[in-house]
């Protein structure tokens, strides 16, 4: 019941932040990758199968917001979702930098296959956002990183009192 | 449980979640335009949430400018009142000139036509995949919005049309942008026929007008409403480049009047030019 709960925040608060920035900018939909965030953040925590089906759901919720084929995001985030709880169960992701690596290489694998499937598919090129797309791992790895110390700063604090 | 699906059971589901995805996308193939169930079911379960968090932040996005408006207000008020008199002098010309062929009645049902024939819309999302290709507004079936209805932006120019899916309060609108849509258009001078259809990267393309054709840079584009959605006489974009080669075709680029920057609210024609007209 509370990874339920849990799960259903996250994709609660990844559907804020990526309507609010929406909002504010499109182009920070193009920089910061949030529902990659919390897939990954899952997939580390609870493991590749959690991680692929969340990867699956935060997908489906992207593609019905945009126009084109439904199941393009969700396939990229799958697979993503499935190799960050496969890696994390092999190596400690934990520490500031490795995180910041971990996250980078992931949202990088989920770019990489979104443009191959979306290429793949529609047999185009794809706007770039005047190359902005490909800073996105970057500064998702990086805003990433900070808010997965964030919360495991929390959780030590409340975990000790 | 049998000791290989033990085994492999982690790849199994991945590949069981990759397949129903797959299974997804090639049940599209048939539909064409129009979305699966499951598709329409997610929008319809996650763009009230979206419509709530947007609304929430204008309300206080709103709290925090007012609090700024206040101190221009007086200049403000000046400038408008100037304005509704200018209007209210255009009106009361444009009521004159509608006299010297109908008479009041049809006059007030015209007018009431006019005023009841658009919605304003708030837009709350945009599409995450590609910008340029459509966009959320908070009006949906409950409004009377259905599909294929025109897009205008606050200074009248096209901006696209509803497309599906649209559930009670939301509705997606493809832009003229998006590398799907056309849109059937006139120059001008009415010279020649084409379709405009969008780069997905913010200009569009004038297709279908012959190398013999004259057209010329800096050439407005207009709606012809010969594709029977959009009604003519609407202002999409301007001519910037025109190219020729050996082809039949010329290669024509057109900058689109709406500004994405500036889309924040859009006008929905609820009524088509006939029932307007």
């Amino acid at each position: 019941m509370k990874e339920a709960v849990e799960v259903g925040l996250g994709i609660i608060i990844a559907f804020l932040l990526y309507t609010i920035l929406g909002k504010i900018s499109a182009a920070f939909l193009q920089t910061f990758n949030v529902f990659t965030l919390v897939v990954v953040y899952f997939a580390i925590a609870r493991g590749e199968i959690f991680g692929a089906s969340i990867g699956t759901f935060c997908g489906l919720i992207q593609d019905s917001f945009s126009l084109g084929v439904f199941g393009v995001a969700g396939i990229s985030n799958t697979i993503t979702g499935f190799l960050s709880g496969y890696i994390a169960g092999k190596i400690n992701v934990t520490p500031f930098a490795r995180n910041f690596v971990f996250i980078f290489f992931m949202t990088s694998v989920e770019l990489v296959l979104w443009l191959f499937l979306y290429s793949f598919i529609f047999s185009e090129g794809f706007n770039t956002g005047k190359g902005l797309i490909f800073f996105q791992p970057l500064i998702t790895a990086f805003l990433g990183s900070l808010i997965f110390l964030l919360l495991r700063r929390i959780k030590t604090k409340y975990g000790k009192e | 449980m049998p000791l290989f699906l033990k085994i492999k059971k982690k790849p199994i589901i991945l590949f069981s979640l990759i397949f129903f995805q797959l299974v997804l996308i090639s049940l599209q193939v048939p539909l064409g335009d129009e979305q699966t169930y499951f598709e329409k079911a997610i929008f319809f379960v996650f763009s009230p949430v979206q419509h709530g968090i947007t609304s929430f932040f204008q309300k206080i996005g709103n709290l925090w400018e007012n609090y700024f408006y206040l101190w221009n207000a007086q200049d403000q008020n000046q400038k408008m009142r100037e304005e509704i008199f200018a209007l209210r002098e255009e009106n009361s010309l444009l009521r004159y000139t509608l006299q010297n062929f109908k008479n009041e009645k049809e006059i007030e049902d015209y007018l009431s036509r006019i005023h009841q024939s658009f919605l304003i819309a708030s837009v709350i999302g945009v599409d995450a995949s590609n910008i340029y290709k459509s966009i959320i507004v908070n009006k949906g079936t409950l409004n009377g919005v259905k599909k294929n209805m025109v897009v205008l932006d606050k200074y009248g120019n096209l901006v696209g049309r509803v497309i599906g899916p649209i559930s009670l309060k939301e509705a997606r609108v493809q832009l003229i942008t998006d590398n799907e849509s056309g849109v059937s258009v006139l120059p001008q001078d009415k010279s020649a026929v084409g379709v405009v259809t969008g780069d997905a990267k913010g200009m569009c393309f004038l297709k279908y007008v012959l190398a013999t054709q004259e057209i010329s840079e800096g050439e407005e584009v207009m709606t012809s409403g010969f594709d029977s959605i959009f009604f003519s006489g609407i202002k999409v974009g301007k001519v910037v480049s025109i190219t020729s080669d050996t082809s039949l075709f010329k290669k024509i680029i057109v900058r689109p009047y709406f500004d994405f920057g500036e889309l924040d609210h859009v006008a929905i024609l609820t009524l088509n030019s006939k029932e307007i007209f």
